[in-house]
């Protein structure tokens, strides 16, 4: 390479490293130092050192507790979720062939729509006196009154009613990936396998998981990230109630940042909440991905 | 094909009820959500609920778009979307392409960076971010928010653009260059062009990102650069419970990105799938 080339290079790539340097690293390092002060909530008002104590108060709470339990809770289910009815879907479009393109088109449309208008509109399925569920599930005879479960009311189940529309959103986003990822699946050897009379689950355990693995990984590492993260689909539904069982850590984090003035105490929950993300996904590229092993 | 597809009649039957009760259960939601929106108001609470309206009417468009801040939120939004849109198209080919085309050190860090970036809470940089458009004075501004929504955009617009020109064979511009064209002219006259459809999936993600995007909306704007989301969400609380007029808006604010998306439906498979297929 002509050092001059590099320059270009160089040159090209500036703009955009001085952009992510200014607006996403520079307040990253703003926010995790802040996690080691007392900071009035007033805008200009005192700072004082205070070490890892926001750390230790963070840990010690129980409400950073169970947002951490009910985070980590609320992205199995949503993912696992996402995951069986995902590749269940996109087994069917593959069976299918080219007779489910229409179909498939069809089901792409949730990933346009916005976790708030989702999370609205579930929230509107599921209201306890008017929601259309209750009076399906009434008129099945599933329930004996529409007002028998109260899905985002009652706090031993609203976290489960509150996952309902993140997996109503993104489930065409685990197929889509899946699917794609089973054109590139080579045809002889499910034909062989068929050949040699493997039965449907032979098939799908033995052969087209672990062929899938690095296409698993990417879309579960990346759905696992965004369900972690997830904020505006569940404020919407319940606003973290009913007593805060569906308070996840990003409500906490912003709860404690903006309505109980502690932003120190919100910037340790952040970082940890980074940390452990961070840790996760390394973890969760190694163990499942495993690069080159495969090959 | 991949040998998954089945000729038998009875489990094709099978296949497509299983088909039609997804789509029925993943359709109906969204079904729904239009049908109420021509509900009369009342109609739209009533006890028990019924699927279709028992009387059509335009009422809750009319109700939702005249509220106060409604369509000036429906401008800001289009105009957010717009400006990050910009941003991360100019900021992120030039350096796509640099880490494509020449394999530097700073392009692998870039690569990294957009990883990592993705698995930052939004909440962490939202906050600090206050500050600095107040720092830069541009606070509650379509600009700042902009600029906020671009931090998101940015990394996976880098990303979704690199494996556009990886795709592209360097005889191209090797061919340009000895025609006499410069660098930037090669970039610009003979690889842009080639890539224009990859173009258009990282406009469109960029688009949705901000489109869609709440936290950053919440935490930076409060009276002038209000969102849509920001007005949706607050429905239940300024103007009661107006289920109505909710799913009115939130209907029409659907319609931009459906339209988006029936039009370049087959661009965006490509890059939804591009990169995760890819590893």
């Amino acid at each position: 390479m002509r050092t001059s080339d590099r320059r270009f290079a160089l040159w090209l790539m500036a703009p955009a490293a001085a952009f992510l340097a200014a607006f996403v690293l520079w307040p990253l390092i703003r926010f995790v130092s802040n996690s080691f002060f007392e900071i009035s909530p007033m805008a200009g008002g005192p700072r004082e050192f205070v070490g890892f104590d926001n750390f230790a108060d963070a840990l010690a709470s129980p409400a950073f507790q169970g947002a951490s339990a009910r985070t980590l809770l609320y992205t199995v289910i949503v993912v696992s979720l996402e995951f069986a009815f995902g590749l269940a879907i996109a087994l069917i479009f593959a069976s299918l062939g080219e007779r489910s393109a229409v179909f498939r088109t069809l089901f792409m449309y949730p990933l346009m729509i916005a976790p708030v208008v989702a999370g609205l509109l579930w929230r509107f399925l599921l209201i306890d006196n008017f929601g259309i569920v209750n009076e399906l599930l009434q008129n099945a005879g599933i329930l004996n009154q529409a007002s028998d479960i109260g899905w985002l009311s009652d706090p031993d189940i609203a976290l489960f009613a509150v996952a309902l529309p993140d997996v109503w959103l993104t489930t065409s986003f685990i197929t889509l990936v899946l699917f794609a990822g089973l054109q590139n699946v080579p045809g002889d050897i499910i034909e062989a396998a068929k050949l040699d009379g493997a039965r449907f689950h032979t098939l799908l355990f033995r052969i087209i998981i672990p062929l899938l693995r690095p296409v698993i990984a990417v879309a579960l590492i990346v759905r696992g990230i965004d369900a972690a993260r997830a904020f505006d689909i569940i404020l919407i539904q319940t606003n973290g109630g009913p007593q805060e069982s569906t308070t996840t850590l990003s409500l906490l984090i912003y709860r404690t940042m903006t309505r109980y003035g502690d932003p120190g105490l919100a910037s340790a929950m952040g970082t940890m909440f980074l940390i452990a993300m961070l840790i996760v996904a390394t973890f969760a590229i190694y163990a499942i991905w495993r690069p080159g092993s495969d090959k | 094909m991949i040998g998954l597809e089945t000729n038998r009649r009875s489990s094709r039957i099978f296949l497509w009820i299983a088909l039609a009760v997804v789509l029925v259960a993943y359709g109906f939601p969204f079904l729904y959500l239009t049908l109420t929106s021509f509900k009369t108001p009342l109609d739209a609470i009533a006890v028990p609920p019924t699927v279709f309206p028992s009387e059509w009417t335009l009422e809750n468009y009319v109700t939702a778009l005249s509220k106060d801040g409604v369509i000036p939120a429906l401008v800001n939004s289009v105009v957010t979307a717009v400006l990050s849109t910009g941003f991360s198209l100019v900021l992120a080919v030039p350096a796509a392409y640099a880490i494509t085309r020449y394999k530097t050190v700073p392009g692998q860090v870039f690569v990294v960076a957009a990883l990592v970036t993705r698995m930052v809470p939004t909440i962490a940089i939202g906050a600090p971010l206050v500050e600095t458009m107040r720092t830069l004075g541009i606070s509650d501004t379509s600009l700042a928010l902009a600029i906020a929504h671009t931090t998101i955009s940015l990394p996976l617009s880098i990303w979704l653009m690199a494996s556009f020109f990886e795709a592209v064979p360097d005889e191209l511009e090797e061919a340009a260059k000895v025609d006499g064209a410069s660098r930037l002219g090669a970039l610009w006259r003979v690889v842009l062009p080639v890539v224009s459809g990859g173009l258009a999936v990282t406009a469109i993600f960029a688009f949705l990102a901000s489109w869609n995007e709440f936290l950053f909306s919440l935490l930076l704007t409060s009276v002038r650069a209000q969102t849509t989301p920001i007005v949706i969400a607050n429905f239940q609380t300024q103007f009661g419970l107006d289920w109505g007029g909710m799913t009115a808006l939130a209907a029409i604010y659907s319609i931009p990105v459906i339209l988006l998306t029936l039009a370049l439906q087959r661009h965006i498979v490509a890059g939804l799938t591009l990169g995760a297929v890819k590893g």
